[in-house]
């Protein structure tokens, strides 16, 4: 040993570096607990402003009403939920109709059919899709494709509508479905293909036969997500589809069950959950109002119900993950 | 050995009880003790990776540590620098003492403990780093305040490296060869002057020839310091090592003494077989 | 297989019709979002531009002046034959065949509005091959010399402006006394010190620019008289970056060449700042403009006349604007008929307007440049510290563990939270509880970095998570404590995966528009913000301002313009992250 000092000295690190060893564990701990204390922040600023709103409007009136009027010209403010959820569940449903399938083909395609080289120029392009701007498709929507649909398919269609909106939520949601369904299918191990091969089955055969089944968790979790985003997702609404809380008109059919003719509401404007809360905050933000509260009340509705799905959607993916 | 006694001052005591109540194979001849290990048991959640081992390491010698895989030899070695704490279910009984203190006393600093031990790993790991700053980097972390580049120099230099990388100091240690990243990694370890160096199979990931230049380097590493290596290739411990320890499966110590004897006459059955390739 | 019994003299054969479709089905899938959104860019490219009204003639200038010498040079830089009568073909086959199916379609089928062959021979070929040569030409020495130096003047110039822009809102005489009594003597201390390697004067930089910068909030009230602006702009940004400049250059050899690589992008900087007020630019903003674009390319041409490859790459830039020059003598002294763009230099600059030939989109893009700075610093501080927490301190299992696996949860619990809801977050919380007020750009950057925080949070993971085990083991051997190893060893790798992750994430940030109207952000202001607590816009709450505008020139020509410019912001920052992870892989 070269060193005089030989005896080892192992003895915890007091003063000046221990601090400064503890100041950046805390910090960054400090750092973490901020992503804990913005989920419950969340629920805590939509719970305060939503009880106020409860305490008004009673729960019922809210779910059942089926007229949502938060500032009518004449007074007899009225908040009832149903013709936002029906908005809501309109474009969700026309969106899903465009995403699920283009996503689940989309996916299918890079992870059997591709080549390599296809599929690594592929994959960043359908990201594109999920980056731009939301206001942009809305306004892609608007000026765009009402007008062409307008000349073609649907005359009787009016400048703000729900199927525009829907057709570019949908076009934005196909990512989501693609590229959790791609890693799922990219997942199911080749010995599985190879047995299929083995059999004589075709690549379709294959693909539809054995990799879909595989993986089918994993394509319900995106179908799930992707429903969800789509249920937020506001300015495509916001843009194209107007601001008119409309109820449908509701028929019955055999045994009372009641129905509503979904072009009604398609071709013609709407509000959804996501619209209604915009509508609102462009006019009013001081607080205290009933309709600033009902705010809160929907994006607490909102909340609930994407993490909700949220959840179900790991669930599903952890539980019914085939393990190889 | 003379100049040791004087900075052991406040372990006198102990130490010299530890030299004389040592195992039977201790040869007072070797000097002063560096690392020892008491009834030291690791467990690794249920398993047991170390079983009840008992061993007194002298300074300035190479101490091979050999054995069959999965014997707990590497879990031995990472013991002394408390490596193993890094591993969350790791659990160890026992003592390990190095200058006569428990490591693992509860008020001993790992970080600490590290900075007076050297490791070399299995493959070598040079940060992404110029091939100055991978050795500075230790007197980097310690506030060193000395002058680096002499010392980066001389620890090239005791790392048989520096003739060939002093023209290029400042280029990436991932340049360099998988033998040469080695020795960098070595210089990086005596760079701030430890006491032991740990050394993980070393040579197992290189080609002979590179593998060969490591070996003499570890010849000349324990005229200044107390090396102990793991490795699972029995012919490079009888060459470099002094002292040899035979670990067997179930991380039992069986047999530890010169290395010689070790491999001239042994006296345990099992660690003949080992030896003359029965088994392991 | 004409046999009856096919197994009698063959195994028969499988129909594969079926799989046939499907497989372009599925390819047809895969590309109809893409093509949607490609026409949907197209017709908003067209109508920002006003590229309906541009006469073949036009389009044809500029296609002699502008694009085939820029295909020339990357087909030159590429010196591939092969690729040359690739590209060749295409354009020329693609010329004949847009033509006539184009014409085919107009003549038997339906009339396309606002498109001629002439501009879907543009984007239909012209521009994915000239994307194409782009990429295979950067390949190529002097290609990558012509796009490095591209890369440097136009990223120089964003960047200028973009700190030009953040000194509208923060108080140029804090930062100049910031500057003068904390960052300067700090960063010579360092210099001093490492140089010298005197341990003592590294460690004593942090304290005595903490210090100097709480002297300068100190004396920002004290103090009176102050230098004017282009002095300060001179001395604390120009004259350091110029120093910056000299020392690389130094640093690889030539002493002359530093104090030029210095000295002549600081003097045309200084006549650019001092010129500027003649012609009615802003002399601060030219003068940052000017040093920031200069300084980078100094170096960059110092380095590749050194190394002596490729040199000729270095006049594309000058190609580029001869052509530009060039075509635009010709479309005057011909009288070509010229588009009327939207977007044009006017647009950038000034304030919006209930007329649409006046509306400009400036003090919405300075709102949006605001915000993001803030944003991007908020969030990459949080993101890295929390992924730092998570990866390098917490165990994976017990206790802890569980805690981890929690916070885990939580945090992909929030990227699935609508936008919408972290408005009402900001709202309830920021603007009213905190009383930052509404739609400021304090309430805005707060919100908008809360909601991007879960995407940095687990982009900077999967960056901390790549650094390879064996190099923290090394470290710990050696006796580096836990931030020592972070900081030295596990930052510097991961730190290109986790920029390119933030600035995907910040991407996102700048597009958001519900968030803001929730927070209650102004639609349209006639004036950039003056201050943090200033009522501000934004680019996407401008375009969602207008494009409620029922006039078809706000519809088809001033919202086309914002979305362009916003879209041209996005891609700017996306293809830097690109560049990054690029750089990064190559380098490991």
């Amino acid at each position: 040993m070269t060193d005089s000092t030989e005896s080892p000295d192992l003895q915890r690190r007091s003063g000046l570096r221990r601090l400064k060893e503890g100041t950046y564990g805390g910090f960054f701990a400090a750092c973490a607990a901020i992503t804990l204390l913005t989920t419950v922040a969340i629920f805590a600023t939509l719970l305060s402003d939503a009880v106020v709103f409860f305490a008004e409007v009673p729960i019922i009136e809210f779910l059942t009403s089926t007229n949502w009027s938060p500032n009518p010209a004449g007074g007899g403010q009225s908040f009832g939920i149903v013709p936002l959820l029906i908005g809501t569940i309109v474009v969700t449903v026309t969106a899903a109709f465009i995403a699920l399938p283009t996503g689940t083909l989309t996916a299918i395609y890079l992870s059997e059919y591709a080549s390599p080289n296809a599929r690594s120029i592929l994959k960043p392009l359908l990201e594109i899709l999920a980056g731009i701007p939301t206001v942009v498709y809305g306004y892609f929507a608007l000026v765009y494709i009402t007008p062409v649909l307008k000349a073609t398919l649907f005359p009787e269609m009016s400048t703000f509508n729900a199927l525009s909106a829907s057709i570019m939520v949908g076009i934005m949601t196909i990512p989501m479905v693609s590229s959790i369904s791609e890693d799922a299918m990219s997942a199911v191990p080749d010995e599985l293909r190879q047995a299929g091969y083995g059999l004589g089955a075709t690549k379709f055969e294959v693909s539809t036969g054995i990799v879909v089944p595989a993986s089918i968790s994993g394509i319900a979790s995106s179908y799930i997500l992707a429903v969800s985003r789509a249920i937020g997702e506001t300015m495509i609404v916001v843009v194209a589809m107007g601001a008119q809380a409309r109820m449908p008109a509701v028929g019955e059919t055999l045994f009372g069950i009641p129905y509503f003719n979904p072009a009604d509401v398609l071709l013609d404007s709407g509000m959804t959950i996501t619209v209604a809360m915009v509508q609102i905050a462009g006019g009013d933000l001081t607080g205290g109002t009933i309709p600033y509260d009902s705010m809160f009340a929907l994006g607490l509705a909102l909340f609930v119900v994407t993490l909700v799905m949220n959840v179900f959607s790991d669930i599903i993916a952890e539980r019914y993950r085939e393990e190889y | 050995m003379s100049n040791t006694s004087s900075d052991t001052t406040e372990d006198e005591s102990l130490i010299t009880t530890e030299v004389e109540t040592g195992s039977a194979n201790w040869s007072p001849a070797l000097g002063e003790t560096a690392v020892a290990a008491r009834d030291l048991n690791v467990f690794y959640g249920d398993e047991q990776a170390i079983d009840d081992v008992s061993i007194e390491i002298p300074e300035k010698r190479v101490t091979a540590l050999i054995g069959p895989s999965g014997c707990g030899k590497s879990t031995f070695l990472r013991c002394i620098n408390r490596m193993n704490d890094m591993i969350d279910v790791c659990r160890v009984e026992g003592d390990v003492e190095f200058g006569g203190k428990n490591v693992y006393d509860a008020d001993v600093d790992p970080v600490a403990l590290r900075r007076k031990i050297g490791m070399v790993f299995q493959k070598p790991n040079p940060f992404p780093k110029s091939i100055r700053d991978n050795v500075a980097y230790g007197l980097k972390i310690q506030g060193y305040d000395g002058d680096v580049d002499a010392r980066v120099e001389e620890s090239l230099k005791g790392a048989a490296l520096w003739d060939e990388v002093k023209d290029q100091l400042d280029s990436s240690g991932l340049d360099l060869s998988g033998g040469q990243q080695q020795r960098l990694c070595i210089a990086r370890a005596i760079a701030p002057d430890p006491e032991v160096i740990l050394m993980d199979e070393p040579t197992s990931a290189l080609d002979p020839v590179a593998a060969s230049k490591i070996e003499d380097l570890i010849d000349d590493l324990a005229e200044e310091y107390t090396v102990i290596i793991v490795t699972h290739n029995m012919q490079q411990a009888a060459r470099i090592s002094d002292r040899t320890a035979v670990f067997l499966t179930g991380g039992q110590l069986v047999e530890y003494d010169d290395t010689a004897k070790i491999f001239e006459d042994p006296e345990e059955q099992r660690v003949e077989d080992y030896i003359t390739g029965k088994f392991g | 297989m004409a046999t009856d019994n096919a197994n009698a003299d063959g195994f028969g054969e499988v129909s594969r019709v079926r799989g046939i479709l499907f497989e372009y089905l599925s390819l047809g899938a895969s590309v109809a979002g893409l093509v949607a959104l490609g026409v949907l860019l197209v017709y908003v490219a067209i109508d920002a531009f006003d590229l309906a009204s541009a006469s073949p003639g036009w389009l044809l200038t500029y296609f002699l002046t502008l694009v085939i010498p820029f295909l020339a040079f990357c087909l030159y830089s590429a010196d591939d034959s092969a690729v040359t009568r690739r590209v060749l073909v295409v354009l020329a086959g693609g010329l004949v065949a847009v033509a006539v199916i184009f014409t085919a379609i107009e003549a038997f089928v339906v009339t396309i509005p606002r498109l001629s062959w002439q501009l879907t021979y543009l984007f239909v070929v012209v521009a994915p091959a000239t994307a194409y040569l782009a990429y295979v030409g950067s390949h190529g020495r002097v290609g990558a010399v012509g796009f490095g130096l591209l890369g440097r003047l136009v990223g120089g110039t964003a960047i200028g402006l973009a700190v030009g822009t953040l000194f509208l809102v923060f108080d140029e005489l804090v930062w100049f006394l910031a500057y003068t009594l904390g960052v300067l003597p700090a960063a010579a201390l360092y210099a001093y010190g490492r140089r010298r390697d005197a341990g003592r004067a590294v460690t004593a930089a942090i304290p005595v620019g903490l210090v100097g910068l709480v002297a300068a909030v100190f004396l920002r009230g004290v103090v009176r008289t102050y230098p004017s602006d282009l002095i300060i702009y001179l001395w604390t940004l120009a004259v350091p970056i110029a120093a910056v400049g000299a020392l690389v250059v130094d640093a690889r050899g030539s002493r002359t060449a530093a104090v030029a690589a210095g000295g002549v992008p600081l003097a045309l900087a200084i006549a650019g700042g001092f010129l500027a007020g003649n012609v009615g630019l802003p002399g601060p903003t030219t003068l940052i403009v000017i040093a920031l674009t200069g300084v980078p390319t100094a170096i960059y041409v110092h380095r590749v006349v050194d190394v002596g490859d490729g040199t000729v790459g270095l006049g594309l830039p000058l190609l580029l604007a001869a052509g530009v020059i060039v075509g635009a003598l010709v479309v005057e002294a011909w009288g070509v008929p010229a588009p009327d763009p939207w977007l044009d230099v006017s647009y950038v600059t000034e304030a919006p307007s209930r007329n649409a030939t006046e509306a400009g989109l400036y003090p919405a893009i300075v709102g949006s440049v605001i915000i993001i700075a803030l944003v991007a610093v908020l969030s990459f501080v949080l993101g890295v510290g929390t992924s730092v927490f998570l990866e390098e301190y917490m165990p994976e299992t017990g206790v802890l563990g569980s805690l981890t696996r929690l916070l885990q949860i939580n945090i992909a619990n929030l990227a699935a939270i609508p936008s919408v809801v972290y408005g009402l977050l900001g709202l309830g919380l920021f603007a009213n509880l905190l009383g930052f007020g509404y739609g400021t750009a304090v309430t805005a950057s707060l919100t908008l970095s809360l909601l991007i925080l879960p995407i940095t949070i687990i982009s900077a993971q999967e960056a901390i998570r790549s650094v390879p085990d064996d190099l923290r083991r090394g470290s710990d051997a050696m006796g580096a404590t836990r931030w020592q190893t972070t900081k030295n060893v596990v930052l510097p790798e991961a730190l290109p995966g986790i920029l390119t992750g933030t600035i995907l994430a910040l991407g996102r940030a700048i597009g958001e528009t519900a968030p803001l109207i929730m927070i209650g952000a102004a639609t349209t202001v006639f004036s950039a913000p003056s201050s943090l607590f200033s009522r501000f816009s934004a680019m996407p709450m401008q375009i969602y301002a207008w494009a409620g505008f029922p006039q078809a020139e706000f519809r088809y020509g001033v919202v086309a313009a914002g979305v362009i410019t916003l879209l041209i912001i996005l891609i700017g920052m996306n293809g830097t992250a690109i560049l990054l992870r690029n750089r990064a892989e190559r380098g490991s």
